[in-house]
């Protein structure tokens, strides 16, 4: 396990280093951080370069680092697995608040597009190059994004602000 | 009564507010708004164990425009809040609402910006079912308090209060 890590890293630390920004290890999960700038690049290296062959896209997610200590606020975490070597690996996207910017993986992997609108609507985070960028859970007029760290667990008056139906204006 | 000494013993004379309401409460025809695992409980309820056959509320209808009971089963999101109200708009008169579950009933522990505390905030409700979820027998129960409701009605003369 550990050796096939090692080959993981230092392929991507090789085709990337100025890109990395760290490398952590935990419960035999190997993760790595990057800049957002080169994600798609660093997926596609991972997708097909003949050693690594992170063919299977898992997962995509988001995370909200506010005042967790992360190397910016925002993070897209992203899950894959490669079928030929059994190996799975984890990257770390981070993304600055104030520009929540990052490059879509839709033309890696058709399945990201709506890992990436859930990631939109509930962080805010833009994915340039999506090709259909809505809000996929909630609903279309609402405003602000509910996952984000700071973002009242009560709403602002998304759930009191409905038409009343009585009886006399039922019909 | 002197008409039925005239008619003969096969006769029997009524109101005709006690006849619609009669009528109208034993065959009641609900209209399931499942959401969550309050589903499962009216699912259950309607099955042969529990039975709502026995009281003539058996004839499920997923059209609101057949159906004059419409029971809320489980939380109801802000998304999902315009359909509720469209469908009970939808229904025709007369119609009844159970508000089955804590969820329905005020937001049950879902206190969040998504969940509707309650949705009689938005649509009236006939009958309130406590619990989470509730048994079958309460969710009965709630059926036949709605029948005691549409006994007292005065279908004909009055609009409904």
């Amino acid at each position: 396990m550990t050796e096939a890590k090692n080959v993981v890293v230092d392929r991507v630390k090789n085709a990337f280093p100025d890109q990395i920004l760290d490398v952590s290890e935990n419960l035999g999960e190997t993760a790595i951080s990057v800049k957002r700038d080169k994600i798609v690049d660093i997926l596609r290296f991972l997708k097909e370069d003949n050693e690594l062959k992170f063919d299977m896209f898992i997962d995509l997610c988001g995370v909200d680092y506010l005042e967790m200590g992360g190397f910016e606020r925002f993070a897209v975490v992203y899950q894959l697995y490669s079928m030929e070597y059994n190996r799975r690996i984890r990257i770390k996207a981070f993304v600055p608040e104030g520009d929540e910017k990052i490059d879509s993986v839709v033309s890696l992997w058709a399945g990201a597009n709506w890992a990436e609108r859930e990631v939109f609507d509930m962080f805010g985070i833009t994915f340039t190059n999506h090709p259909d960028l809505r809000r996929i859970l909630c609903p279309d007029n609402f405003e602000g994004h509910p996952l984000k760290k700071d973002f009242p667990l009560e709403g602002i008056g998304y759930r009191e602000n409905f038409l009343k139906v009585t009886r006399e204006n039922a019909q | 009564m002197a008409v039925e000494s005239k008619l003969g013993e096969n006769i029997l004379t009524t109101t005709i507010d006690k006849f619609v309401n009669w009528s109208r409460k034993n065959s009641l025809w609900p209209m399931p708004f499942g959401t969550a695992c309050c589903a499962i409980e009216l699912m259950a309820t309607l099955g042969p164990k529990y039975d709502m056959a026995r009281f003539g509320a058996e004839a499920i209808r997923f059209s609101p425009r057949q159906s004059d009971l419409m029971i809320v089963a489980g939380r109801v999101s802000i998304k999902m809040m315009p359909i509720l109200q469209k469908i009970y708009r939808q229904m025709s008169e007369p119609k009844w609402v159970i508000s089955m579950g804590a969820c329905a009933s005020s937001g049950g522990v879902f206190n969040t910006y998504s969940t509707i505390q309650g949705i009689d905030n938005f649509i009236p409700v006939d009958v309130y079912v406590p619990g989470c979820p509730p048994r079958p027998e309460t969710l009965i129960d709630a059926v036949l308090k709605i029948q005691k409701k549409i006994e007292k009605e005065r279908s004909l003369s009055q609009k409904r209060a």
